[in-house]
């Protein structure tokens, strides 16, 4: 009787723990394991600098092009029609160690700005990109504040926050424009957990920092540098998912209690003195 | 500004008209600069690239946290059943409406697509973002703090409508919607109802004043603004606010009008100054902290530092600081023991004009760290200046001059002085 094909009662209540506790672990978990995620992959110890990736892209998204912008070494800032930039960074500690740095959107696994976009503008596709929805953007730029990287900027014409794409119009068929663009291969883009093998043993040779596998709790846009952001003065975000969720409880619930204590005071005034 | 106030009277005197005309040209610069805004770009609004959230964010945050303070000031007559606080009441809750419009008004014109805003609030709302909150609740404030100026005013517009003629009778009669009954019954269930939605009003604006220091609070990314502090500190500093702008409307509409200050509103005004007084204190509590416990954070700190010994240092301890907090505390006091009023809205004022400059800063310092730059350069090399561009100064003139101008005639046009209680 008890050598039966089927699973026992106790095997069934154990896989329906199990399942149960891989449920209440969320999509983080899936989303780690996500198979179509896809990731770019920047190599600074490749990058020659000659702003390719920056044409490409303007070309590709139809931006408008700056006067002076391409010029080889000139330091640029992202905005609303500069997706992506390349700039000369110089170690602080060796000033003579300088590379080049191609900085753009780092499409967050979990993006703050998604959290905080009010009318649900933004949202993280499953192949990778986080994209901005034009039409409903409303122009408001809290998804620039909540940004540990301060990407998305305003397009003062258009009127409403832009970014880079991760060219979600072409991949996974073709390559994002500025990986396309790239001459030396200091641009790389595939699967995410082939670019990250890649990435990471590339990483055990020159001996540098891989920018991005646990950065805002990890991101779609990988930077291979030759030391430690902090020492090209580079201002990184934390190792954990920003701006939780439970986190934004936690605060607006200090915000309850304020709010309790404020009306209490008030109700206790209230009763002073009146009887004078 | 002040000074013409003071010299105009209700009659239509010639110090009266300067005092529009001076109002409706600061209204035009501002529609100047929006013009321009929509012909040429919105780049003129904005004196930095790098930091988006300016001073029309800044005013919004004043205007708005002045509303709710005004609510919560007037509700401690009509609400919590004060009688003393009853003879401003009404000044403060028609304060609340025209401050929290124009504040509503600044943050429209920072917008790139306010009729947006207003369309995907509803059709897609994102409710893990406190912004969307913060929208939401305070157009429920709206609602509950124009009804309850209704109520409050009802039965004094009906007596207006009625011993009115012509034209001005039916406009009196529109606002009241055709409710003129003024028996003793009505104006008792009109109280009742006043009481229902003031206290409406007050819990939908804490709750959205709270959800707006959570805007600030909930952004894990800026260093200063990140924690449980802005949620809190807004709650308390509006209060305070609240109370200088019911001082400086009262104080200066009674001066202006040549009416004498009865005993009881006398009483009334010092024992507020009193509190006010405390509040400040209570303010400056919360300044102490958040600058220890910014200077303990390494990240916060380069924010704070901003502030201590920056770009920012004058207007934080000027403004914040001297003018803001520490010399209105000493002159609320004094003045309240030695009874006098010019001393009340001397400080009053302070406070306004330090609030009003610390915003600014917090919004902007707030904004800056933590700064990309691949050089590790300094923020003062990458941002040429902090101050505010020519037109969003028009622009936020124009605001304050149209609330000033909404106020002026509400006070010739509206019932806002309480006789009937």
């Amino acid at each position: 009787m008890r050598n039966h094909k089927g699973i026992t009662r106790r095997q069934f209540l154990g896989s329906l723990a199990v399942a149960s506790a891989g449920l209440s672990l969320g999509d983080t978990a899936l989303a780690e394991e996500e198979p179509k995620r896809y990731a770019k992959l920047h190599d600074s110890t490749k990058c020659i600098g000659c702003k390719r990736c920056m044409s490409a892209c303007k070309r590709w998204n139809k931006l408008k092009v700056d006067r002076f912008e391409e010029l080889t070494d000139r330091e640029t800032d992202l905005t609303g029609h500069t997706w992506v930039v390349v700039n000369l960074t110089r170690d602080i500690k060796n000033g003579e160690d300088l590379s080049y740095l191609h900085w753009a959107c780092q499409h967050c696994q979990k993006p703050a700005c998604a959290g905080a976009c009010p009318v649900k503008a933004i949202r993280k596709m499953p192949e990778g990109p986080v994209v901005i929805d034009e039409k409903k953007c409303i122009g408001c730029r809290y998804c620039y504040q909540s940004c540990p990287y301060k990407v998305p900027r305003f397009d003062f014409g258009k009127r409403i926050t832009r970014k880079c794409t991760m060219c979600y119009d072409r991949i996974p068929i073709v390559k994002p424009a500025c990986v396309a663009g790239c001459p030396v291969g200091a641009l790389d883009f595939g699967l995410r957990k082939d670019v990250l093998l890649q990435a990471k043993k590339r990483v055990e040779t020159v001996g540098g920092y891989l920018l991005g596998e646990y950065e805002a709790g990890g991101t779609d846009f990988l930077t291979i540098l030759k030391t430690k952001p902090e020492d090209i003065g580079l201002v990184v975000a934390p190792k954990k998912v920003v701006s939780e969720d439970l986190d934004k409880i936690r605060i607006t619930s200090s915000g309850f209690l304020g709010a309790g204590v404020l009306v209490g005071l008030m109700y206790i005034y209230s009763r002073t003195g009146e009887g004078e | 500004m002040m000074h013409n106030i003071t010299q105009t009277g209700n009659t239509n005197s010639p110090a009266y008209y300067i005092w529009i005309s001076i109002l409706l040209a600061c209204i035009v610069l501002a529609g100047y600069a929006l013009v321009m805004s929509l012909l040429i770009n919105m780049e003129i609004f904005e004196f930095s690239l790098k930091i988006p959230w300016a001073m029309l964010v800044s005013n919004y945050v004043f205007f708005v946290g002045s509303s709710i303070g005004l609510c919560i000031v007037s509700s401690l007559g009509y609400v919590f059943g004060m009688k003393r606080y009853e003879p401003i009441g009404r000044r403060g809750v028609f304060l609340a409406i025209i401050t929290i419009i124009f504040g509503m008004s600044s943050i429209g014109f920072h917008l790139g697509h306010p009729e947006r805003a207003m369309i995907y609030s509803l059709l897609t709302p994102n409710i893990r973002s406190a912004m969307w909150w913060m929208t939401t609740l305070y157009s429920f404030y709206i609602v509950f703090i124009v009804m309850g100026y209704w109520f409050l005013a009802r039965v004094e517009l009906t007596k207006i409508a009625n011993s009115s003629t012509g034209i001005k009778q039916r406009i009196y009669s529109l606002m009241v919607l055709g409710k003129r009954d003024e028996s003793h019954e009505s104006v008792k269930k009109d109280h009742k109802k006043s009481q229902i939605v003031g206290a409406l009003a007050l819990i939908s604006g804490l709750l959205a004043l709270l959800m707006e220091g959570a805007v600030f609070g909930h952004t894990e990314a800026r260093a200063l603004w990140y924690g449980s502090y802005y949620p809190v500190y807004f709650l308390f500093s509006s209060a305070s606010c609240g109370y200088a702008w019911l001082l400086i409307a009262t104080i200066i509409t009674y001066k202006v009008k040549k009416e004498e200050i009865s005993g009881k509103l006398k009483n009334l005004i010092f024992e507020m100054a009193k509190i006010f007084a405390l509040l400040l204190c209570v303010g400056l509590l919360f300044t102490s902290y958040k600058l220890s416990s910014g200077l303990l954070d390494p990240i916060k700190s380069k924010s704070i530092m901003l502030l201590l010994k920056g770009p920012f240092s004058l207007p934080f301890y000027l403004f914040e600081i001297a003018i803001g907090t520490v010399f209105p505390i000493f002159i609320l006091l004094y003045s309240a023991k030695k009874e006098k009023i010019g001393g009340v809205l001397t400080a009053s004022i302070m406070v306004l004009v330090g609030v009003f400059v610390m915003r600014y800063d917090f919004v902007v310092v707030g904004g800056v760290y933590p700064l990309f730059s691949p050089m590790g350069r300094d923020i003062s090399v990458l941002l040429p200046s902090f101050f505010p561009a020519l037109m969003e100064i028009y622009i936020v003139g124009g605001i304050i001059a149209a609330c000033l101008l909404a106020y002026t005639l509400g006070v010739k046009y509206l019932p806002l002085k309480e006789e009937s209680h």
